[in-house]
């Protein structure tokens, strides 16, 4: 289940507004041991990112708000195009992380808890796997919407501890079983969340990717997608 | 009950205009009726007809009252009652000699109107059944007179006078009395929604002032802050970095704290997150997952006090989340600090769990 080593570095792009915050994260990239990730482009908007060499990066680091605007609406546009796509924002409601995950954005990060989790959200991200913050984690117990995905109790037990706890060997000692099992558990949970709201090819890719890794079984995408179809 | 004033003093007015319909009744029957029939007891044909309608008058009216004052309901089969009343209204003319009716010794016909008043008081369609009991009252009378013989001209225009006067007040009576209980309804939801809107405002105010109080802590301690980066304070001094650490924590729960009603138990938290971060911890006090449910005030100490414990040992980082869901409240600590010790306590289940130089303290409490 280990990746693959990567190879070359990921490329990333950022939009983010506030140029201190771009140093944070350039800092964040320099800090990471393997300096897996190269930041290849980052400017205020979307367009200005997109119409350089990040058009073509492995990641694009996508702030919520852009001179006080929010752009909820654009996140489900560029997953479209199969881009990959990480939200960053201070704004960590769940309805918010909720719907960005369902317009196929491959993972949100809360602007707190980057320093720990901004170069392991991309690498996963870029090789097209599930990565869950605990922002995430929270979000997705707190749904609570009719079309939510059912996880097993194992998987929702995983999830509010990782919430609680943000270490994956506490989650691992107070469950029993092994940190490679926790993350699983995750993961899982994660993946389920890739046939909700509409589809991208994003969330074929993550599918695809968890079936590869033995995360998932093939029959249990179609049981997805039936249980999907049921409840229209 | 409610115990809202504004409703009080609704129900109040709709009982005064009940007591007044029962008051009117009573002095009607106590002191006009059972005067005539008394002053005309030697002309009837049978006196004791008439005292046993008197009686049955009296019967039908206490059951009427009981029902409007005490059951606040109609009765049940309150036309069984209606109808008795309009037979005692036939036997008080059966009783009375020919010549005697429409006379003073035939009080029945004139009286029994609040009966109904009484008796439908509290129908839905009270107004129509009245306007039906007394137009059965008017036949029965015009009936009595038939077989009396009594056709004058005289005797017409009288029983229409008094039967026209006793309609009018009886109808009066009763539309006033519903009138003024419906006018101190809407009066009272009036006051209500003004004090509903009155107290929002009030409340909105306090969350308002409390904000801005907390704001401008914030901003105090952040503007020191920049102030001292400003004039040459070490980004990189651990100690600037920390309180920088700090004061953005402060700023985050700032804005993530939407609840208008804060939940006492999350109240309990803030208060103990803003000690640790007077002593300079950095704390993340998450927004908790779900509706927190009202707790019992022992339970909820109970609940917090072992988190609260790690959080007051922290000695530079705490995290706090609340969770709420599948029947439990969970409050959970991760900070560093030593052991927190763990008492039993009721209905409250404590797990403490190290990982290097941090306890992770769980509290549960089930909810009912």
């Amino acid at each position: 289940m280990d990746p693959e080593p990567l190879r070359g570095p990921v490329t990333l792009a950022v939009v983010e507004d506030h140029p201190v915050t771009v140093d944070g994260i350039r800092l964040w990239l320099s800090q990471d041991p393997g300096r897996r990730v190269e930041l290849v482009a980052s400017g205020p908007t979307v367009e200005a990112v997109l119409g350089g060499p990040g058009a073509t990066a492995d990641v694009l680091l996508l702030d919520l708000e852009l001179d006080g605007v929010m752009i909820i609406d654009r996140v489900a546009e560029l997953c479209a195009g199969g881009r990959r796509v990480v939200v960053f924002s201070g704004h960590r409601e769940p309805e918010t992380v909720l719907r960005v995950l369902d317009a196929g954005a491959s993972a949100f990060l809360a602007k707190h808890e980057s320093a720990e989790h901004c170069v392991d959200t991309i690498v996963a991200v870029a090789t097209d796997r599930p990565y869950v913050t605990p922002t995430m984690a929270r979000a997705l117990i707190s749904d609570d919407r009719p079309q939510r995905p059912r996880f097993s109790e194992r998987e929702h037990l995983a999830l509010l501890l990782w919430f609680q706890s943000m270490s994956k060997a506490s989650v691992a000692r107070r469950m029993g079983i092994s940190e490679a099992t926790v993350r699983q558990y995750i993961d899982r949970a994660r993946v389920k969340y890739a046939k909700i709201g509409r589809p991208a090819p994003t969330k074929a890719a993550l599918l695809a990717r968890a079936i590869q890794d033995g995360l998932i079984r093939p029959e249990e995408v179609r049981d997805y997608r039936s249980f999907a179809a049921g409840g229209d | 009950m409610s115990e809202d004033p504004e409703v009080e003093v609704a129900r109040r007015y709709a009982g005064a205009a009940t007591v007044a319909a029962v008051v009117v009744a009573a002095c009607w029957h106590l002191g006009y009726d059972l005067t005539a029939m008394l002053v005309s007891w030697e002309r009837y044909r049978w006196p004791l007809l008439a005292a046993g309608a008197w009686a049955a008058y009296l019967a039908i009216g206490v059951a009427g009252s009981v029902a409007l004052l005490r059951l606040r309901r109609p009765l049940r089969m309150v036309w069984a009652y209606a109808a008795g009343a309009l037979a005692l209204d036939a036997a008080v003319i059966a009783a009375s000699s020919p010549g005697e009716v429409l006379g003073l010794a035939d009080w029945g016909w004139g009286s029994v109107g609040w009966l109904g008043l009484i008796l439908f008081w509290r129908r839905r369609r009270h107004l129509r059944e009245l306007i039906w009991f007394l137009l059965a009252d008017g036949a029965i009378i015009v009936a009595g007179m038939a077989l009396a013989g009594v056709y004058d001209r005289v005797s017409l225009a009288r029983v229409l006078m008094v039967y026209a006067g006793g309609v009018t007040l009886q109808i009066g009576a009763s539309v006033g009395g519903h009138a003024l209980a419906f006018a101190a309804r809407l009066a009272a939801e009036k006051s209500a929604e003004q004090a509903a809107t009155e107290a929002a405002r009030e409340i909105a105010e306090r969350v308002h002032a409390d904000r801005m109080r907390r704001y401008e802590a914030v901003r105090h301690a952040t503007a020191d802050l920049l102030t001292a980066i400003a004039e040459g304070a070490d980004p990189a001094d651990p100690r600037v970095r920390r309180e920088c650490a700090v004061g953005a924590a402060r700023l985050r729960r700032l804005m993530t704290e939407t609840d208008d009603v804060p939940d006492p138990l999350l109240a309990t938290l803030r208060e103990h997150v803003l000690d640790a971060e007077r002593r300079g911890v950095v704390v993340s006090l998450e927004p908790p997952v779900g509706t927190i449910p009202e707790l019992p005030a022992g339970v909820r100490h109970s609940l917090a006090r072992a988190p609260l414990e790690a959080l007051r040992r922290a000695r530079g980082e705490a995290r706090v989340t609340v969770y709420a869901g599948g029947g439990e409240v969970i409050v959970s600590v991760v900070a560093d600090a030593e052991d927190v010790p763990v008492e039993h306590l009721e209905g409250v289940q404590v797990t403490q769990q190290r990982e290097g130089r941090s306890v992770w303290i769980q509290s549960r409490c089930a909810v009912p």
